[in-house]
């Protein structure tokens, strides 16, 4: 997804370099003119603004790059204690992707897992199925001799 | 405002805090010396350089909220035990799921990028108009 915000970015820095360049070039050819104009005749120089088409590609350009930055920014996440550890316990990392699709290296993963890996915690039945069927399936070497 | 009892009741995560805050800021001062290089090209001069730059301001704090806050903050039918959505979707539009106060996310990019934006208003206002 990065690529899309990067070329967007970038197309619209195009765009505003584009812009600038014209209207610097328009500056120099309005400051040219009026010193020709001014050796002439007497006149005072018209200021003429900026053309209205180099103002629409700068603003143009502007919003083309807060678009990309925007979309570039990394995803926000819940401040709330039980919000953002109800969505790790949804989403698990799943929920904790950046931009370019991998897991953000400061995800720290759930903050409960020290409590339920606590002993008193251990599902002792489950285990116990577990073993029952790994021996019933002759599963090692010491079930058979 | 909130209390300390309030904070022990619904407490806040510190990491996630300086995770938006810190993305937030990232890109109103890059998106402040952008405005500041528009500005200097169009060659706005005091309070029509200001406005602009309050009104742009805004503008990506509301793009941020389009992109980034709206879509996550409250899933379909999620009501809490007062049947109000309260901390998936807090705060006016879900502002308070990913940030302190509404103010904070709303204005806090004016007053970052400020100095930014000057700077390159300036600098573009010469480059230009050389």
């Amino acid at each position: 997804m990065t690529w899309i915000s990067n070329t967007i970015t970038v197309f619209g820095g195009l765009l505003l370099a584009h812009a600038c360049y014209s209207a610097q070039e328009h500056a120099a050819l309005q400051s040219f003119r009026a010193a020709a104009t001014s050796t002439l005749t007497s006149s005072t120089p018209v200021a003429s603004s900026l053309p209205v088409d180099i103002a629409i590609e700068t603003i143009v350009a502007t919003l083309v790059i807060v678009l990309g930055l925007v979309l570039g920014t990394r995803p926000l996440r819940p401040i709330q204690w039980r919000v953002w550890a109800g969505k790790i316990e949804r989403e698990g990392e799943e929920g904790f992707l950046g931009n370019n699709g991998e897991v953000e290296k400061d995800y720290m993963g759930n903050p409960f897992t020290y409590l339920e890996s606590r002993p008193s915690f251990v599902d002792i039945r489950r285990q116990r199925k577990e073993f029952a069927e790994w021996i019933k399936n002759g599963g090692g070497d010491a079930g058979k001799k | 405002m909130l209390s300390e009892r309030d904070f022990q009741i619904s407490p806040i995560v510190q990491e996630s805090v300086m995770h938006n805050s810190k993305a937030l800021q990232n890109l109103q001062s890059l998106s402040a010396s952008l405005f500041g290089i528009s500005a200097g090209i169009l060659g706005l001069e005091s309070y029509s350089g200001f406005l602009f730059y309050i009104f742009f301001s805004l503008l990506t704090s509301f793009l941020i909220y389009l992109v980034r806050v709206a879509p996550l903050s409250s899933p379909k039918g999620y009501k809490d035990n007062k049947g109000t959505g309260n901390g998936l979707g807090s705060g006016v539009g879900g502002v308070k799921k990913y940030f302190r106060s509404g103010f904070e996310f709303w204005a806090g990019g004016i007053m970052n990028g400020f100095a930014g934006f000057v700077l390159t208003w300036t600098l573009f206002y010469g480059l230009v108009r050389a």
